[in-house]
């Protein structure tokens, strides 16, 4: 893998040309502002939405309660979060085993807001020629003021971000009220800088080099690849030997190939490299040069496709296969996993209890004939409606339990403890740690029920 | 070291420390309830939860930081490869 100029030389790091990519038309380029589009929508949209008179996505870290939708996840939940994270990188694998960096090109963050960042800059210091002679001019009032537009329409858009980011995890019409009455929390007005200034920076100024220099998955890919992953290519066999030609000349009687080297893939290219030096882990997969390279094909009036999507194994004349063992074993896995996840949805208990025994007193003889164990009961009401529960023993004989109120009535996703006292014949145990089982079941709905067990100590035998 | 060195250090020490971060603020909390947490350590402390993940999180970005901070001196600069 060669490395473009920027990473040759430390040197030029800082002092690098900034890249001005230049603006290409083509499907490609429609199907990654699409997905810029409808990503961001997203992203600022959804906070919006209401579900159920509250808000539709709402991680609410001050009472610990995620809302997704209808549901509801507690801390208890956890599992679900791994699941998800697990669910999240099976898929990476899964679509770069398959088409490469097809993450990096369309749908990461990272991508997403650098292009949207763009679009300002080509609405205030206009295209590609435009923005090259603006870096170059001397501080005239036309270029503060272009400039100065950029950066005002960058700083709103990047707080902006940062307010729908805390919009996540605070009620995003209350944040709003507080934005606009000054009255913003001392963490929530922390974190929307913080995310503002990060967006601003990331998307703004470091760009691509997040990409070559920071992103672990650009080193990754190699691992992820193989020989039948897509990946973007140029055909040398077809373009070489490159250069300049008249559309009259017959290039193939001059001995050229099909590239007439007027680097517009290069200038088009959002990190800078040549992709006819071969792939490169700074190819981010967008196919601007694609679209650029086959724009040039169309006026030339050579086919399209001397930069494709490929695979290595298509470009050296080899089968290419699709199904291997690679995509096959991590899209099984994908699939068991979402319909793992899917079935416990369904199966989700609505209720949770815990039980911790009292730990002052080991036993208590009421009288002769009994002794009584203290458990603190602590119950998590996971449903959206309150719920009376009904508790029960079993596990040894006689055995009885007694609350302060026969039933518990806890309130829609809220939590209630109950000291409950269980009491067993002398003669029935012995010793400590005798396991039995405690039941609660809501009243009105026997299926919400749930089975703990726990320990009663009794005096030695 | 150049400042493009600086800088290129800074991005590959701050970004993968923060990207740790994130993930390890989420597993801690979602098992630990930052309240709990100060009720047995720090009661007279008044944060709230915000606070506590707000800590939390700089804290481990810290100790990742730390770490690759460690990394980057050790990697570079060896006995074998000071040319
Ligand atoms: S080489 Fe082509 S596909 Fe790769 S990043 Fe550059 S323009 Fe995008
Ligand atoms: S855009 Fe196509 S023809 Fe132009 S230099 Fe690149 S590969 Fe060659």
């Amino acid at each position: 893998m060669s490395k473009p100029e920027a990473a040759t030389d430390a040197g030029m790091y800082v002092s690098r040309e900034k890249i001005h990519p230049r603006e290409v038309k083509g499907p490609f380029q429609t199907l990654r502002n699409l997905a810029v589009v409808v990503l961001l929508g997203i992203f600022y949209g959804l906070p919006w939405l209401q579900w159920d008179g509250r808000q539709a996505v709402l991680f609410d870290l001050p009472v610990r309660q995620f809302h997704i939708f209808g549901l509801t996840f507690w801390p208890q939940d956890f599992l679900y979060l791994a699941l998800l994270l697990i669910i999240a990188a099976l898929t990476l694998f899964f679509f770069t085993a398959l088409a490469g960096r097809l993450w990096c090109g369309y749908a990461c963050p990272q991508t997403v807001w650098t292009e949207a960042f763009i679009w300002m800059e080509r609405w205030t210091e206009g295209n590609r020629q435009q923005r090259l002679k603006l870096d170059k001019s001397p501080w005239t009032r036309q270029k503060l003021l272009r400039r100065g537009s950029k950066h005002a329409l960058w700083v709103a858009f990047a707080l902006y971000t940062g307010f729908t980011f805390v919009g996540y995890f605070t009620p995003i019409t209350q944040l709003a009220g507080n934005v606009l009455t000054l009255n913003l929390g001392f963490w929530e007005a922390f974190w929307l800088l913080f995310y503002g200034f990060a967006t601003w920076g990331n998307a703004g100024f470091l760009r691509e080099q997040v990409c070559i220099y920071m992103c672990p998955y650009a080193r990754f890919q190699s691992a992820m690849f193989d020989r039948n992953s897509l990946i973007i290519s140029y055909d040398t066999q077809r373009g070489e030997p490159r250069g300049g030609r008249s559309r009259n000349v017959d290039h193939r009687e001059r001995g050229l190939g099909d590239c007439i080297d007027c680097n517009l893939c290069v200038q088009a290219c959002p990190t800078g490299i040549d992709i006819r030096q071969g792939l490169q882990y700074e190819c981010i997969a967008c196919a601007a040069c694609i679209d650029a390279c086959n724009g040039v094909m169309d006026k030339m009036n050579y086919p399209r496709g001397l930069i494709r999507y490929s695979t290595e194994n298509a470009m050296e004349g080899k089968p290419a296969r699709v199904l291997r063992p690679r995509v096959l074993i991590y899209g099984t896995l994908l699939l068991a996993l979402i319909a793992g996840v899917l079935f416990s949805l369904t199966q989700r208990m609505p209720l949770a209890v815990e039980v911790l025994a009292d730990r002052n007193v080991v036993y208590r003889e009421v009288d002769w004939n009994t002794i009584e164990n203290v458990y603190t009961v602590r119950i998590l009401n996971k449903d959206r409606v309150a719920h009376s529960y009904v508790l029960t023993v079993e596990g040894l004989p006689g055995i009885t339990v007694h609350t302060h109120s026969e039933r518990i009535r806890v309130g829609a996703g809220d939590t209630d403890t109950a000291v409950v006292r269980v009491q067993v014949p002398r003669d029935a145990v012995s010793g400590p740690g005798n396991p039995f089982r405690l039941i609660m079941q809501s009243e009105d709905n026997p299926d919400i029920r749930t089975v703990n067990t726990a320990r009663f100590n009794g005096p030695r035998g | 070291m150049t400042k493009a060195q600086l800088l290129r250090n800074l991005g590959g020490t701050l970004w993968p420390s923060f990207l740790t971060a994130a993930v390890a603020s989420v597993v801690f909390f979602a098992s630990i309830d930052p309240e709990s947490l100060h009720m047995q350590t720090l009661p007279d402390w008044q944060i709230s939860r915000m606070a506590g993940y707000t800590i939390g999180f700089f804290m481990f970005w810290g100790v990742g930081l730390a770490s690759s901070l460690i990394t980057l001196v050790l990697v570079s600069g060896g006995p074998r490869e000071s040319q």
